[in-house]
């Protein structure tokens, strides 16, 4: 793989280079698969669904402001395509209807030592407890445990305020607690 | 990447990215400028009742406010701010803020814009050519009553014709003569100085047909 910058490829692509979109395909094939399967817990659905968001990302390239990063547009569209086929599933038709999370400002406790320790836990025992979450908060989870993005990504990407992305992440991580200790209970 | 290497998935122009962002920049103008407009008639509508000036004499003229206000026209502004804010939800400056901050947004920047169209002399002149007929009906529409509240009972406006210590005599177009009768009660603004030719607004009790006893009065500006 080069070290050629994201937004240098699709510059190439814009201009006519098709076959520079290979190396963007390379790159984020595996984080997209990841967060497909660790999102949509369906590990057969996951490359179908992200080879339609390479085939939408293409299609859609000449709308990519080059001047911006690459991420969180890929991303911006994969989640768009898993929420669509989490909706077309029976189970979850009420996915990501309006939230109330999202009207009101929210106040974000700074992080601390104790919360980093925490994060250390959770992240060990992030992979047995997360198809236990809803997908509201799994999804937050995967891109800021999982992908590493920050809040500011991740607002973004689900095109909700970075207070709201904090809010679902203290509350995920508190439902993770429980579950986790639930299960040492047992 | 084969069905693209083989040109068999093509990727959109440019031009028709630029194209949709311009069609919907030109529907955010649309619904932003019809806002300012339903807004500023919202304002006007107040004014020319006189129920925009009701407040002024407390709790009474609140409730006389509640109860003149158009809406019809507010709920049309609640839907069109809805509207507006699906239209803009995508960009990152309206996202990044809670629902309620942009709504309280677009919603104040209306209502600053529509206050201050509302002080220019458009609405009038365009209700006044209504009235004569000489708007093309989808804009004559705007200024029959079907958007306007009808006047609250209590409240009357009209120019003073003649007055003494006692008691007032206006004349409004719509509603003729009424006689309004002073008491030591009657809530007048600090330094009023009524004179024959200042419209004014009272909200005051009828006493008998074409007579009413005023709980307030007020100059209006116009």
């Amino acid at each position: 793989m080069t070290s050629e910058t994201d937004e240098a490829i699709i510059l190439r692509v814009q201009g006519g280079e098709s076959e520079a979109f290979g190396d963007l395909v390379e790159r984020y094939q595996e984080k997209l698969l990841r967060y497909a399967r660790k999102f949509l817990l369906d590990p057969d659905d996951a490359k179908d669904i992200v080879q339609d968001v390479f085939i939408k990302a293409y299609q859609n390239i000449q709308s990519f402001d080059a001047s911006r990063r690459f991420s969180p547009w890929v991303y911006r569209i994969a989640h768009n395509e898993f929420v669509n086929a989490l909706k077309k599933r029976k189970a979850s038709r009420t996915v990501f209807a309006f939230d109330i999370d999202t009207l009101f400002p929210h106040l974000q406790a700074p992080d601390t030592a104790d919360s980093a320790t925490l994060d250390r836990d959770l992240r060990k025992t992030l992979g047995a407890h997360l198809e236990k979450l809803g997908p509201k908060y799994r999804e937050p989870v995967v891109l800021y445990y999982l992908e590493e993005m920050d809040y500011k990504e991740i607002s973004d990407i689900l095109q909700i305020p970075v207070s709201t992305v904090g809010v679902r992440l203290a509350r995920a991580r508190g439902m993770l607690r429980k579950i986790g200790e639930a299960s040492k209970e047992v | 990447m084969d069905a693209i290497e083989k040109g068999r998935i093509r990727m959109r122009p440019r031009w028709h990215f630029v194209l949709l962002s311009a069609l919907a920049l030109v529907g955010v103008l649309i619904v932003f400028l019809t806002l300012l407009y339903v807004s500023s008639l919202a304002v006007f509508f107040l004014r020319d009742s006189g129920v925009w000036f009701a407040p002024s004499f407390g709790m009474r003229g609140w409730w006389t406010l509640v109860r003149g206000l158009p809406w019809l026209l507010i709920l049309l502004l609640i839907l069109f701010v809805l509207f507006l804010q699906l239209l803009v939800r995508r960009y990152a400056f309206v996202y990044q803020k809670p629902l309620l901050a942009s709504v309280l947004g677009i919603l104040f920047v209306i209502f600053a814009g529509g206050f201050a169209i509302a002080q220019t002399p458009m609405h009038r002149f365009l209700a006044l050519s209504a009235r004569h007929g000489d708007l093309p009906p989808p804009l004559g529409f705007w200024y029959g009553d079907t958007f306007r509240a009808p006047p609250p009972p209590e409240l009357y406006r009209g120019v003073i014709i003649a007055m003494n210590q006692h008691q007032l005599i206006l004349v409004d177009p719509a509603a003729g003569t009424t006689t309004v009768i002073l008491t030591p009660r009657t809530r007048l603004p600090y330094g009023s100085d009524f004179s024959v030719g200042t419209s004014v607004v009272v909200v005051g009790d009828p006493i008998a047909t074409g007579t009413i006893q005023a709980f307030g009065i007020r100059e209006m500006d116009e």
